[in-house]
């Protein structure tokens, strides 16, 4: 029994635990759980438990420091007190990861969280500390090409910038800048990410920014886009009932900090999925002033489910 | 409006992810304390501080300019200080300001309230968070250890380690070893064995009530709908008891929570978001366990309290200023958003 409590345990523990950050790691699942700066340190974390592990079950010894009474828990100090220490360590991680949905957060949590269909600048100052320097929004007067770049956005700055060339599908750039400038002598429209038909593939972030930000709104009003989120039904910002959210999930730090944002989708029919079922939209984005401020509504011409992103969270 | 609902998928989630976001920390700390345990001696410790308490108990609580950790971490590393002979008194002084007072918190911060007057923000912060320490350790000071510290804690030179025994070592009567005698007459790669065995024992000590702490965060943090809270940013003193209470309820790390502060409660007041940031380095839920591994429970309730009230006044006042004759200002200026969008439920 003591051998039990002095090696095996102690060695199980962190072996599990160790286990539990792998797996999630390896199987793509920690993007839904941590900022990818905090991954490493998860990962870091795994490998030395894992080493702590094998040197414990090397190196016969015993972790039950408190069986001294020493630590200060005096539940280790009966044999049913280990047990039970060793049974928290365990179960509650071990029952997390199986229970963990793929799937991400349920609608109770986007409920309890509410959810943000409008931009706002502290998304920008929590996105400042992503290495990504250039993802802030530009000044709404300036013809920022390289800055209009919004967090978790699919802007894509390493593409050649030209404004000579027309859009992918075939339409002049959608607004040459009023101000000259260097950088104002490329086609911000180059910098979108499409699909191989030629629609930008846009994310519930940029569709947000675009609503505050005048040149990214050009890049976007009236444009095909496809876009990817959780539906959600829509009750206050519904006056034809033709309504819904495409929300998705923007973290900070972790996955407890979570915070649901969306973009409103109309439809002539709404679609009879799920609540929080991922489905891919294709239409066009408008930006109307509702309610005295800007919001985006993309107006759909497809909703069809679809497999989660490999990235769930927005960062 | 259903104030509370939780699905236990939400749970698992939130709970794992403050799990992966703690667990490094607090292995760095038992890391730290381990190989503290085995490579640096009683003597060293007490060297490392002036030997006047006053002196120490200031300067300890400015270390973590220099050796930051997060408050999961410092827990184990000033358990295993105190152990070594560290004052309690500037091991309390340490512990509660390195979460604060470090230069990380500093950048974070800063960062994060980029456009919220950030200078001013971080001085607060810091500034705060070094003196309510400061204070916290000089009353400790004052009081008798045995009323403060766990049984064990203090008086270590008769210390045994029950847990560690050795194979073919161990005595027969009492199965029991002393750690001191094996770490002196060890080898050095025995040495880090030792360490290791040493981390291990703390790793899992503080994990088990990490892991308690989480998961009762963990039901506040995805189960309390956020609207419920939201009218208490009307009241310049609601504001700031509410951003404390949700400061111990959410427990997050402090390298981070500026980002959530400045980012998550727009209606709320900067004064508030201070005590927020304030507060819950010093004290949260998983604190409250992992306290308790240092300090008796009736202590740690008295300092929590402690900890409360002085931080609710300092930012209560400053609320005061902000509004001025008593409407309250939110922190974000211009950028503060629409009162609509904390409301757009489904």
């Amino acid at each position: 029994m003591q051998q039990i409590f002095a090696r095996w345990l102690p060695a199980a523990t962190l072996a599990t635990w160790s286990a539990v950050l792998l797996y999630f790691h390896f199987s793509q699942r920690m993007q839904s759980m941590l900022a990818p700066e905090f991954r490493i340190y998860a990962m870091i974390a795994a490998v030395v438990l894992a080493i702590m592990a094998v040197c414990f079950v090397i190196f016969k010894g015993d972790a039950t420091c408190c069986s001294s009474g020493e630590c200060g828990h005096g539940l280790s100090r009966l044999a049913s007190g280990k047990l039970l220490t060793f049974l928290v360590l365990l179960v509650p991680i071990a029952a997390a990861a199986r229970y963990t949905p793929r799937s991400g957060f349920s609608k109770s949590f986007v409920e309890n969280r509410g959810t943000d269909t409008s931009w706002q600048p502290s998304f920008q100052r929590a996105a400042n500390k992503s290495p990504v320097e250039n993802r802030t929004p530009a000044p709404v007067e300036q013809p920022a090409v390289t800055a209009a770049l919004p967090p978790g956005g699919t802007l894509d700055t390493k593409k050649p910038v030209d404004l000579s060339l027309p859009n992918k599908d075939g339409t002049p750039p959608a607004m040459p800048p009023t101000t000259p400038a260097p950088a104002a002598e490329k086609s911000p429209t180059d910098y979108l990410v499409r699909t191989p038909d030629g629609k930008i593939v846009a994310e519930v972030l940029d569709l947000l920014y675009a609503a505050q930000d005048t040149v990214l709104r050009q890049d976007f009003e009236g444009k095909q886009v496809e876009l990817i989120g959780q539906f959600m039904p829509d009750s206050s910002n519904n006056p034809g009932a033709n309504r819904f959210k495409a929300v998705r999930m923007f973290m900070t730090c972790c996955a407890a900090d979570a915070r649901p944002v969306a973009t409103l989708v109309e439809s002539e029919k709404l679609p009879d999925f799920p609540e929080m079922t991922w489905v891919k939209i294709t239409g066009t984005p408008s930006f109307p002033i509702e309610k005295g401020r800007r919001i985006s509504v993309l107006k759909a011409e497809k909703v069809e489910k679809t497999e989660p992103p490999p990235e769930a969270m927005i960062y | 409006m259903n104030w509370f609902q939780l699905e236990f998928g939400d749970f698992a989630q939130a709970f794992l992810s403050v799990l992966f976001e703690g667990a490094p920390f607090l292995l760095l700390g038992a890391l730290i304390s381990g190989f503290v345990d085995v490579f640096v001696s009683s003597e060293r410790i007490t060297k490392l501080l002036p030997t006047k308490p006053g002196p120490a108990i200031f300067l300890a609580g400015a270390l973590g300019l220099i050796f930051p950790i997060c408050e999961c971490g410092s827990v184990i590393i000033v358990r295993r200080f105190i152990r070594k002979g560290l004052p309690l008194s500037a091991a309390t002084a340490y512990m509660l300001a390195a979460p604060i007072v470090s230069p990380i918190v500093a950048l974070s911060t800063f960062k994060a309230f980029t456009g919220q007057n950030p200078w001013l923000m971080v001085c607060l912060r810091l500034g705060l968070g070094y003196a309510i320490a400061v204070l916290v350790a000089l009353i400790v000071h004052q009081l008798p250890k045995n009323r403060v510290a766990q049984p064990g804690m203090i008086g270590g030179g008769a210390r045994r380690r029950t847990g560690l025994s050795v194979s073919g070592e161990e005595s027969a009567e009492t199965g029991t070893l002393d750690f001191a005698q094996i770490v002196a007459s060890a080898s050095p790669w025995r040495k880090v064995m030792l360490a290791i065995q040493s981390a291990t024992a703390d790793f899992l000590d503080v994990a088990f009530f990490f892991v308690i702490g989480t998961a009762i965060t963990s039901v506040f943090a995805v189960g309390v709908n956020r609207e419920a809270i939201a009218p208490l940013a009307q009241s310049p003193f609601l504001s700031v008891v509410s951003m404390m209470v949700l400061a111990a309820l959410l427990a997050l790390c402090s390298t981070t929570d500026a980002f959530i502060a400045a980012t998550q409660f727009p209606a709320f007041s900067a004064a508030a978001k201070l005590a927020f940031l304030l507060f819950g380095p010093v004290f949260d839920l998983k604190l409250f366990w992992l306290y308790g591994l240092v300090y008796r429970r009736k202590f740690v309730v008295c300092m929590a309290i402690g900890l409360f009230a002085i931080i609710a006044f300092i930012c209560w006042l400053w609320a005061g200023m902000e509004t001025g004759a008593g409407s309250p200002r939110p922190s974000g200026g211009t950028h503060i958003c629409l009162p609509a969008q904390t409301s757009l439920h489904s």
